[in-house]
């Protein structure tokens, strides 16, 4: 067992909305080890970036976060610490990439300044110290011609290069810990597998641990060591991502597998996409969230939630699992 | 097919290459400032390079009254270039001195108001809640005030400073600039390079300065360009009412209320300064709008 970098305890996130508490992220609970990568799934609307903002604490003034809930980064609670503590903790010590590149640089700021401002906020460095280490950190995900991209503005970098970018912004300070919150999804098909590649490569190189937040099944696969599937503010399913794909317990990590497109599978046919809406998170149902999308749906999933079950380190909270004989 | 057939008829002729270079030309010059701007730009830059010089260009001196030489028409005496108004002051030097009240009021007065109004907006938008109520109160009711009460209460007050009368003029330039900033501020305090900005540790401070400041001065700018004329234009009136600088200075207004006496034995007292603050307004409008729509072309280039 290695170092716990992060570990999350019982987070209960909610907003306050006309209609009432919305409840984003309804108990959530991981630990997370240096050198390893998270990936957290679910559709829009789960709770996962509400799951990345809780951690990072940058969640907007309407939200309140239960009275039970702990985040510990490298041992000490997030959530007891005022702003202006957190400040130096993030971006050094916690880091994010965001989705969409385009909206998550500064325009008005070239890229080499965005580097050297966190550099000599967090570091302390001489300006040509932070210069130099940013043409450095370019170079080192992968953007040609470091010396000349540094005085660039985000505009004049195309969509993949500015996300190595980010990238390289977001690890400047070596961070414990990096949230990547839908990397990829903004990006062109061709250049997503290279930004994930990257983010693989950096985790390793800077033994970082990575959450990896997506909606995309197909992007964990491969490249994460846990997969924790969210639905409805809860983690519903969590286990190394072999057995995920290949012992899946919960009908809804099932509906996500089916429903990325495979290029085996014949033209034309109908892809395999979840019915229904994700729940009212102000009025969640009683029973299981998912009972009125699921299959395998029976009288006692619509009565009782089905609490968290944990099989050798697999966890699924399911009446009705699937590859099980007895229904737990 | 479209691709085929227009890639083919390039390379058939060779001629089109060019035909394409010159219409990339024509763009980039339409793109460019008209010539006709030169005019207004040339008349501002003479209006400020001779009110800027003014005490070292060797004029009769503002207040100087040439007893010999009342009301004398432009051209009449060598002396007195554009003539002399009723009391035989040289009406060449008095526009000139009159043009530094214009254009001192007519660049401080927005940019006191949008100095403040920045200030207000900024934290309006970035902050919200007890703040931006605060601050939308105190706009709403600055609002409920009309200007006129506002600049009469100034004058009667503080009576004539040239201080006092841009401070004056720029407190009604205050809650548009409060208001244009604030909506500016709110539109990129959501943006995702805010959020990550806090995501690397910035303060609000350098939040304010450095992730949103640079993108709310544009539409400030644009803003200032629109004033420059309105506080020459209502600095004039003041002056014509006599609310302005006090008498013996010279102000655009000011000559122009003088000579309306005048306007049939003697028209060109009130028509050459009419003249030269309606040339100069114009300007300033005309230059504004090309540069504001130029400010647009850059933005969307960007975004």
């Amino acid at each position: 067992m290695g170092e716990i970098v992060l570990e999350v305890v019982n987070q209960r996130t909610a907003f306050a909305t006309g209609r009432g508490m919305l409840t984003a992220v309804n108990g959530v609970s991981l630990a997370l080890e240096r050198g390893k990568t998270l990936g957290l799934v679910g559709e829009s609307g789960s709770g996962k970036s509400v799951l990345a903002r809780s951690i990072m604490g940058l969640l907007p003034r309407a939200a309140v976060t239960g009275p039970g809930s702990q985040v510990l980064l490298n041992g000490r609670d997030l959530t007891r610490l005022s702003e202006k503590e957190l400040r130096p903790i993030r971006g050094a010590e916690m880091s994010v990439v965001f989705q969409d590149p385009m909206t998550s640089l500064n325009p008005t700021l070239t890229i080499g300044k965005q580097i050297v401002e966190t550099l000599r906020f967090h570091k302390r460095l001489s300006k040509q110290a932070a210069r130099e280490r940013a043409i450095q950190l370019l170079r080192s995900v992968g953007l040609p011609q470091p010396e000349a991209r540094v005085d660039q503005y985000p505009h004049q970098l195309s969509g993949g290069m500015r996300q190595r970018a980010a990238i390289a912004i977001a690890i400047s300070c070596d961070p414990d810990l990096l949230i990547a919150d839908e990397p990829t999804t903004a990006l062109d098909v061709t250049v997503q597998a290279e930004i994930l590649d990257l983010l693989q490569r950096m985790v390793r190189e800077h033994n970082m641990a990575m959450i990896l937040i997506t909606h995309d099944m197909g992007v964990v696969a491969g490249r994460c060591d846990d997969v924790a599937v969210m639905y409805a503010g809860r983690i519903v399913e969590q286990a190394p991502v072999r057995e995920i794909f290949h012992q899946t317990r919960m009908p809804y990590t099932a509906a996500l597998l089916a429903s990325i497109p495979r290029i085996t599978a014949p033209a034309h046919r109908k892809l395999d996409a979840i019915g229904g809406r994700p729940p009212d998170l102000i009025d969640p149902p009683r029973g299981c969230a998912f009972a009125p999308r699921c299959r395998m749906v029976s009288d006692r999933c619509n009565r009782v939630r089905p609490e968290p079950v944990i099989e050798k380190g697999h966890l699924y909270a399911c009446h009705t699992p699937l590859g099980v004989e007895e229904p737990a | 097919m479209a691709d085929l057939t227009s890639s083919g008829a390039a390379a058939a002729a060779p001629g089109t290459t060019d035909a394409h270079e010159a219409a990339l030309k024509a763009y980039s010059r339409k793109k460019r400032f008209s010539p006709f701007l030169y005019v207004p730009v040339a008349w501002l830059v003479f209006v400020i390079v001779v009110a800027a010089l003014a005490p070292w260009l060797g004029l009769w001196p503002a207040d100087e009254i040439d007893w010999v030489a009342l009301r004398v028409p432009p051209g009449a005496n060598e002396a007195h270039p554009l003539g002399t108004d009723h009391l035989g002051r040289d009406l060449l030097s008095r526009i000139i001195y009159g043009a530094r009240v214009s254009l001192t009021v007519g660049f401080a007065a927005p940019a006191i108001g949008v100095g403040f109004g920045m200030v207000l907006g900024m934290a309006a938008g970035y902050w919200r809640g007890w703040i931006d109520e605060a601050v939308g109160i105190a706009i709403d009711s600055w609002l409920a005030i009309p200007g006129l009460v506002i600049l009469l209460l100034f004058a009667l007050v503080f009576g004539g400073s040239l201080f006092m009368v841009c401070f004056s003029l720029g407190l009604l330039f205050i809650p548009t600039a409060a208001r244009i900033t604030r909506a500016a501020t709110m539109k990129y305090a959501n943006r995702e390079f805010v959020m990550a900005a806090r995501a690397l540790g910035a303060s609000d401070t350098r939040i304010l300065v450095k992730e949103i400041l640079p993108n709310v001065i544009w539409p400030l700018i644009a803003f200032i360009l629109i004033d420059i004329p309105i506080a020459i234009v209502i600095e004039g009136a003041l002056s014509f009412l006599g609310l302005s600088v006090k008498a013996p200075t010279p102000s655009w207004g000011g000559i122009i209320a003088e000579g309306r006496e005048y306007l049939e034995t003697a028209p060109w007292i009130s028509l050459i300064p009419t003249a030269v603050m309606f040339t100069t307004v114009l300007s300033f409008n005309l230059v504004g709008d090309a540069i504001r729509r130029r400010m647009a072309d850059v933005k969307e280039s960007q975004v």
